[in-house]
């Protein structure tokens, strides 16, 4: 019996493993391919593989610059939303009183909000700018770098932080700010790992905003550039597998380098 | 047991310590502002106002530029309007469907991957997390090829014999939201089985330890021990997931465009066409978003009545 | 500990830095100022619109030297939607000089924005152009786009097939859709194969009904819906359920799969737009085996002709942008114009241009070996002249994705085309109050 339900299991993670897996692995097939063959839907890997990245990366489209955007506004995005939203959770949760808590749950209320929504609004705040508006990296980021999700989160694992720590810093004569960055920063640092993933793979994907907010073809990311490539009479599907499998190498990496502590700032953020 | 501490913060059982720093940190105040005011104003100028921003044009309507005050008419529009209606249901049957099935799934397939004796473990875990990776743009092309007429599910499906004529996933009305459905479950299923396994690991293994001995089955087990106290977890990750379904729209966007004939409109999807695709009315536009805003505050109470939380 | 963050500080720094230095440059290259004599124009499809732009750059740049046309392929609906956000912001940072707006959707932009775009009246001369293109392109009696492209329906088909199933060209001519789906059943009898494709989620053949009879979904001025009581409609709407159960059609949900069916062979004809020309052709294996007729015309609606349009774009000028006069004088001296350009842009892509004069090129008068010979576009310049001129108007989206479920409801589950009708004219109405 023991047996039985033991082979179960693995057959049935298998089974969800290879369909998790199985795009990634057509995709990768795809890129060697053909335009035509892709869209039969062939299994067997081309010869064009060579031939798909040098169109991709010949293209008028600029592939290598969006790349190049994507990282910037996904590296700058990261760093400042773990310094914004670790300073707010930590702030919420140590210094915690009941005005702050109850602005807490209005910020919460902020996830509620359909981007859809704030579209509209925020294109119009941003034409009026004079610095960081429309068209600068700057506009695309702002809006990105203070989200209630992360807030919650660093708020949740600043739970399980031994709060007697900070009693034993300030009679040693440190400061608070001097706490948060020599005791709290260096401690939570699989929760900043795990944010670190969370929000950059958010920035590096983001489609909407980065596609309203940006108007120089030069400044397009990634996920801009592969949505021209797919929506055109003929679309190179080849050279669109190959694209996309590099847009998805980066986030990948993040994730695969830093998964232990992305499990580990999870159970954080989980603990009572 | 450490897990009954739960998600939940405000009637924690520390209000000794609390007291105690309270007396000390009157001081201790304008730290708390100094580290939370940044977040504040941000969520504030970038949330908030430009949301009391659409809230007034969503008093307006007109073409493009030229809106002109029209109190709640957009409102009253929504009633009689029957593609507001489609996408309505449409996206109430995505969430009504597609959460419940993705949540059991992820639970179950964490607690699988809880066992200690699993072997590859590291290997699962990667592979189902995998697809949440991906760039929505991305996954929705890759989709929207697989499931084609001609695709390689039908190809594949037809070669083991399981199926005779090919399925129509993109074209029929049905099959059109179940092909949505397969998306979002295959993109997130791996996200929230993170956060279950990370709940999981919380648990203490002789509580399994004394069940068994009781003779409880592992369904019994599931039931009884796992899920109550995954509880505050399976709450946030539903709320989450049902502010994200309710929010659909990049998915339907690239997949079916919304058809056939509407068939898999989402709300999003429709604001999307009134701003952008039609002859843009900004004004009932934002009347449409607000249905949304209204709807997830409205089932995100009902979820936290349900599971006894107050937030 | 103090080290990292101070490296952390100092980077964020850095990265603040750059971003305002990203700002300057930006700054300096996307202005189009007048000084620098710049233009960028935006176009979507890198097969078709962008060559014809590159074209028209060529020959530009070669005349009037220091001047420097950028070209951005970008998709269709982010074009509309850029175009949307900034005008209804008033803000043209970024915006192109010239943009290609397809013809079904102009008349949105020249109403919800009307001093945006420049008046071309005076730089180009109506009578140049076919007069169908007229009426999209113009506004309050100006004229503000340049004709481009013509999306005059045809009947492409193949003679082998045809031939199979009993039928010469001579029985292609000038037929009636009844007579098409008469056709198209014989064809499934005797070779086996569907006469055409149809995607549930695209109207495009009831457009060209429609507007083979000088009708649209709205009135002549634009604005009034008119599906209640709009013949070519119902009549459409009945060949269209027709020829869905006529068993001929083989349905698909996009245009890979559209284009994948022809250039298989799995469909006999293909009735859609001229453009659909470079597509079909690339099938090289399928030289020799097609011919083009002229689109079937609705066989109960008197005013119907074997001549209407699926499609077409044209080029406007964004009057706030830059240097409007100069984009005006690129687009006059190119697409305006020059029937040279057409000429070549005939060969390169096989436009069927709506510049008059085109049709006295060379490669108008060419036989193609393709289609067996014939001068296809020549025939296609003659079609293109007699197609019905329709206004537009503003919902033509709106309407369409209404109509879709209507449709629907009619094809799959039986509804009574008028019942079905009224509450579309309802429905239409409501979302045409703006």
């Amino acid at each position: 019996m023991k047996k039985i339900k033991s082979s179960f299991k693995y057959i049935f993670l298998s089974i969800v493993s290879i369909i998790s897996i199985f795009p990634f692995i057509w995709m990768l097939i795809s890129m060697t391919n053909k335009s035509v063959d892709v869209s039969r839907g062939s299994l067997i890997p081309g010869t064009y593989f060579l031939e798909n990245m040098k169109n991709l990366f010949n293209s008028d489209l600029n592939f290598s610059m969006s790349l190049w955007n994507s990282g910037k506004i996904a590296i700058i995005s990261t760093v400042l939303s773990l310094v914004v939203a670790s300073f707010a959770g930590y702030g919420f949760e140590i210094y915690r009183n009941k005005v702050r808590d109850r602005i807490f749950n209005i910020l919460l209320l902020s996830m509620m909000i359909p981007f859809a929504a704030l579209m509209i609004p925020l294109f119009k705040m941003f034409s009026t700018f004079k610095f960081f508006g429309l068209n600068t990296m700057a506009a695309v980021i702002i809006p990105t770098i203070s989200t209630a999700f992360l807030i919650f989160f660093f708020r949740q694992n600043t739970k399980s932080f031994p709060k007697d720590i900070l009693e034993a810093g300030r009679i040693d004569g440190l400061n608070e700010i001097q706490i948060f960055t020599r005791i709290y920063v260096p401690t939570m640092k699989s929760t900043y790992a795990a944010a670190a993933i969370i929000t950059f793979m958010s920035s590096w994907n983001n489609y909407m905003w980065p596609l309203i907010a940006l108007q120089s073809p030069e400044k397009r990311t990634v996920p801009l550039i592969i949505s021209t490539m797919g929506s055109s009479y003929s679309p190179d599907y080849g050279m669109i597998m190959a694209g996309i499998v590099i847009a998805t190498l980066p986030t990948a990496l993040v994730f695969f380098l830093m998964q232990k502590h992305f499990v580990a700032g999870m159970l954080g953020s989980v603990k009572g | 047991m450490p897990i009954s501490k739960g998600l939940t913060y405000k009637k924690e059982a520390k209000p000794m310590k609390f007291l105690k720093k309270s007396k000390l940190s009157k001081n201790y105040d304008k730290f708390g502002w100094l580290f939370t005011i940044p977040s504040i104003v941000i969520i504030g100028s970038f949330v908030f106002y430009p949301m009391i921003q659409a809230f007034i044009t969503s008093l307006k309507s007109g073409m493009g530029n030229n809106l002109r005050f029209v109190g709640i008419a957009n409102y009253a529009r929504l009633f009689t309007d029957n593609i507001f209606q489609k996408s309505v249901v449409n996206t109430l049957i995505y969430l009504v469907v597609q959460v419940p099935i993705m949540i059991l799934l992820a639970l179950f397939i964490s607690v699988l991957l809880n066992d200690k004796n699993l072997k590859w473990k590291a290997f699962f875990r990667t592979a189902i997390f995998l697809p949440c990776v991906t760039s929505l743009v991305a996954y929705s092309v890759i989709f929207k090829s697989l499931f084609s007429n001609d695709g390689l599910m039908n190809k594949i499906l037809l070669n083991l014999h399981l199926l005779n004529t090919p399925i129509e996933w993109i074209t029929s009305p049905f099959w059109a939201k179940i092909t949505i459905i397969i998306a979002i479950t295959w993109r997130w299923t791996g996200y929230n089985m993170i956060f279950y396994l990370a709940g999981l690991q919380n648990i203490d293994p002789s509580i399994y330890e004394a069940a068994k001995i009781d003779g409880a089955t592992s369904v019994k087990q599931f039931f009884s021990i796992t899920v109550p106290l995954l509880k505050p977890i399976i709450l946030f990750t539903t709320v989450m997931s049902t502010t994200g379904t309710l929010q659909l729209f990049d998915e339907v966007m690239n997949i079916t465009k919304g058809g056939p004939g509407n068939a898999t409109t989402t709300i999003s999807q429709y604001i999307y066409n009134l701003s952008f695709k039609y002859t843009p009315n900004f004004g009932y536009a934002a009347a449409v978003s607000y249905t949304i805003v209204i709807m997830i505050v409205v089932l995100s109470l009902i979820q936290f009545k349900v599971a006894g939380d107050d937030k | 500990m103090k080290t990292k963050k101070l490296i952390a500080i100092a980077l964020t720094v850095v990265m603040t830095l750059s971003i305002a230095g990203c700002t300057k440059k930006s700054k300096e290259s996307t202005t189009t100022d007048t000084t620098s004599k710049k233009l960028v124009i935006w176009a979507w499809d890198g097969t078709f619109n962008v060559v014809a732009a590159k074209e028209a750059k060529a020959i530009y740049e070669k005349e009037n030297a220091g001047v420097d046309v950028q070209i951005v392929e970008m998709a269709q609906d982010d074009i509309v939607q850029k175009l949307n956000t900034n005008l209804s912001s008033n803000t043209t940072e970024g915006l192109p000089n010239i943009v290609l707006i397809e013809d079904y959707r102009v008349q949105n932009f020249l109403t919800s924005y009307p001093d945006s775009f420049k008046d071309m009246s005076s730089k180009i001369k109506a009578a140049d152009f076919m007069d169908y293109k007229l009426k999209s392109d113009s506004s309050n009696g100006k004229l503000y786009g340049v004709p481009f492209d013509s999306g005059v329906a045809a009947l492409f088909y193949r003679t082998d097939l045809l031939k199979q199933a009993g039928y010469e060209k001579s029985d292609m001519e000038n037929i009636t859709w009844e007579k098409f789906i008469e056709i198209g059943k014989a064809v499934k009898a005797k070779t086996g194969k569907a006469m055409l494709t149809m995607d549930p989620n695209d109207l495009g053949i009831l457009r060209i009904m429609m507007q083979s009879a000088g009708q649209w979904y709205v009135k002549e001025d634009g604005t009034t819906v008119n599906l209640e009581n709009n013949e070519a409609l119902k009549e459409g709407i009945k060949v269209y359920k027709q020829l869905m159960e006529s068993g001929i059609v083989k349905q698909i949900s996009d245009w890979d799969q559209f284009v994948g069916a022809f250039q298989k062979g799995e469909v006999a004809s293909v009735p859609t737009g001229c453009w659909i020309s470079s597509s079909i052709i690339k099938a090289t294996d399928q030289s020799g085996k097609w011919a083009v007729a002229a689109i079937p015309k609705l066989g109960a609606v008197k005013s119907s002709v074997n001549a209407s349009n699926i499609g077409g774009a044209s080029w406007y000028v964004l009057d706030k942008v830059g240097d409007s006069e100069l984009a005006s004088d690129f687009l006059a001296k190119t697409f305006g114009t020059n029937k040279d350009l057409m000429n070549t842009l005939a060969d390169k892509i096989n436009l069927t241009s709506t510049l008059k004069a085109s049709s006295t090129t060379e490669n108008y008068q060419k036989s193609v070996e393709f289609y067996g010979g014939q001068k296809i576009l020549q025939d296609l310049s003659k079609w293109t002249s007699e197609i019905p001129s329709v206004n537009y108007g503003l919902y033509t989206y709106t309407i369409e994705d209404i109509l879709t479920g209507t449709v629907q409801s009619i094809v799959k589950d039986g509804a009574d085309i008028s019942t079905a009708l009224k509450d579309a004219q309802k429905q239409a109405e409501a979302a045409a109050i703006n």
